[in-house]
């Protein structure tokens, strides 16, 4: 049996409030278990402990009761960071770096040198859509090509697990579509994803299996198709239906004693909306020879 | 960003590059954090201290012209090194005391740390930035403070040599020989090298400062008063022996304090090579060693603290 990419065991995080008696707990009694090759979303309001997992998991937070490994290493050991990507909430990295440059500075640190260190730094330039930005310095960098370039210091060394928190947090959509379709690129070749977030649609897009969190106890888990399905119900979406037809369905329904909940005109979704409409701005815009680059 | 980049984002990249195993010291690690700390600094501009600091030696230069020239070295050499030790002192607080409250503020520590990179591993790279940039700064007001040494030297000797054109040869070389020895003596290196020390101890000190600290604001505040209590330590530590007797529990106390606030004054040669008293080997090697001594016990301890640390 191979190990889990993570397992949560037990794990309690108890935060002590200075010079009060009472504490904060972050995590109550957690028990978690993502296979490799999955994407996982570790769901929850602000401040239901989706971090502070995640910290732990990465050994950057001691737990107070119980422990969490990363295939099957225990998580407080440096070494199995070494399977481990991560890119967290808001990054900022060095704001005097190129996006080049930071790349370099976390391939080293993860061992990598010479040209394997430079092939692997314009494969992931390339993946990420950052090669033509790679000689500017992050301070000039928009907030979705930050969250790029976190993505790609994530994968440098190329690892087997990728934890990403609120990878989304704050880009527009069309820098949030990148990631999403980054994420299922890394699905595609194997990488074990756990994802955090509360922005509920998008995780409904990408993941396979999703756990709830409220106030650091895990309220759901399980295949997310299992989850959201309404097991009695069944939508048909039907394309130039004529009004007989529709009527016909309705009373096929009535007198096989089912019932019609709702009949509506399908609708696109806003996101989808959105990104057609800024689309045909900024094709305009790069046709007519205007940048698009944004300045910080 | 560009639409030509938006349509780039998948493109397929080679999972074959090589891993490296992990070691539990790299050198190479602790190299890459060194190199990323001088250029954080530098890109900071803190070398624009330096700059002050030529200012401050083209100002003395310009209204020492007024003195005889014993008096106009002896000045030039007690602002030059005066300033160098302030400044230096001000750049390794200032410098070190934003590294890792920067880095836990813009989430930086916590990429790296993601990395298979120890924690000890990352302060040591942190603390040797500074000490690199230290060393770069110390260099170049050196160089800068030794060549308008050497530059008003030889105006000087160009004076004398018109004043004394017919004075017989013995005379104009002793009077040539008081000019070079008054301007230039050997003291002035160890004494470069002792403030470079002292330096090295502050910026460890204010490492380990900011490990616990809330805030820059509050690490700088809490340096301010170590560098003062210092420097004013070791008399205090004198009346105190003077007045009490000196008991196992007394001997302790002064301990503790003593590694709490460092004998800042100790480091204080300027005096003695203003006034071209030598600085002897012994008194030189047990300054420095004490500096190094100092610099390793705080880095120590900042690293102590940082392993214990929740991000």
């Amino acid at each position: 049996m191979t190990d889990p990419a993570v397992a949560v065991h037990g794990l309690t995080k108890v935060f002590p409030i200075p010079f009060h008696r009472q504490s904060i707990v972050a995590v109550k009694d957690l028990n978690l278990r993502i296979e490799p090759g999955e994407v996982y979303g570790l769901l929850g309001p602000n401040g239901s402990g989706k971090s502070t997992t995640l910290k732990i998991i990465l050994g950057l937070v001691s737990p107070t009761r119980g422990r969490t490994e990363i295939f099957g290493r225990d998580s407080r050991l440096v070494e199995s960071r070494e399977a481990v990507g991560f890119l967290p909430e808001n990054p900022y990295f060095y704001k005097y770096l190129t996006g080049k440059e930071t790349l370099r500075f976390f391939g080293r640190l993860c061992g990598l040198r010479g040209s394997a260190l430079k092939n692997r730094i314009n494969e992931l330039l390339d993946l990420v859509g950052l090669s033509k930005a790679h000689n500017r310095r992050l301070g000039t960098y928009s907030k979705g090509m930050l969250q790029r370039i976190g993505l790609a210091q994530a994968l440098i060394h190329d690892p087997r697990l990728v934890v990403l928190d609120e990878p989304t947090a704050g880009v527009d959509p069309s820098g949030s579509r990148d990631i999403r379709d980054l994420i299922l690129d890394l699905k595609r070749r194997g990488i074990t994803v756990l994802l955090s977030s509360h922005l509920l649609a998008q995780a409904q897009e990408i993941c396979d299996r999703v756990g709830i969190l409220a106030d650091g106890v895990l309220v759901r888990e399980g295949h997310l198709q299992e989850l959201i399905a309404i097991e009695n119900q069944t939508e048909l979406i039907i394309a130039n239906a004529s009004d007989n037809l529709i009527r016909e369905v309705e009373s096929i329904v009535k007198r096989s004693n089912a019932e019609l909940i709702e009949r509506r005109k399908s609708t696109t979704t806003l996101e989808r909306l959105f990104l057609e409409a800024t689309k045909k701005n900024d094709d305009a815009r790069m046709s007519s020879g205007e940048g698009a680059t944004k300045q910080k | 960003m560009t639409n030509a980049e938006n349509t780039s984002t998948l493109q397929p990249f080679n999972a074959s590059t090589p891993t490296k195993r992990y070691r539990p010291f790299s050198f190479s690690r602790i190299y890459a954090i060194t190199i990323n700390t001088v250029t954080e600094l530098t890109r900071l501009k803190v070398f624009y201290v330096l700059l002050v600091f030529a200012l401050v030696l083209i100002g003395s230069s310009i209204f020492m012209a007024q003195f005889s020239f014993q008096q106009e070295f002896q000045i030039l050499k007690d602002v030059s090194l005066g300033a160098m030790s302030l400044f230096t002192s001000l750049l390794a607080i200032v410098a070190t005391a934003r590294l890792l409250p920067q880095d836990i503020e813009d989430r930086t520590l916590y990429t790296i740390l993601a990395k298979p990179v120890p924690r000890f591993e990352y302060v040591l790279g942190k603390i040797a930035g500074v000490l690199v940039l230290l060393a770069v700064s110390t260099v170049l007001m050196g160089a800068a403070f030794l060549l308008v040494l050497y530059m008003r030297e030889q105006a000087v000797i160009h004076t004398t040599l018109r004043q004394m054109s017919g004075a017989p040869p013995d005379q104009l070389a002793d009077a040539l020989r008081v000019v070079r020895s008054s301007a230039f003596n050997i003291n002035i290196l160890p004494g470069i090298v002792i403030i470079y020390l002292k330096a090295c101890l502050l910026a460890a000190l204010t490492l380990f400062v900011s490990t616990f600290a809330t805030s820059n604001i509050f690490t700088i505040v809490v340096m301010a008063f170590i560098y003062f209590i210092g420097h004013l330590q070791a008399t205090a530590r004198e009346y105190w022996l003077h007045e009490h007797s000196s008991g196992l529990i007394t001997r302790i106390f002064l301990a503790v304090v003593t590694l709490l606030f460092p004998d800042l004054q100790a480091f204080n040669l300027v005096d003695d090579i203003v006034a071209g008293t030598a600085i002897s080997l012994a008194v030189f090697a047990k300054t420095a060693v004490l500096g190094v001594f100092y610099t390793t016990i705080y880095t120590l301890l900042a690293a102590f603290v940082f392993y214990g640390k929740e991000l």
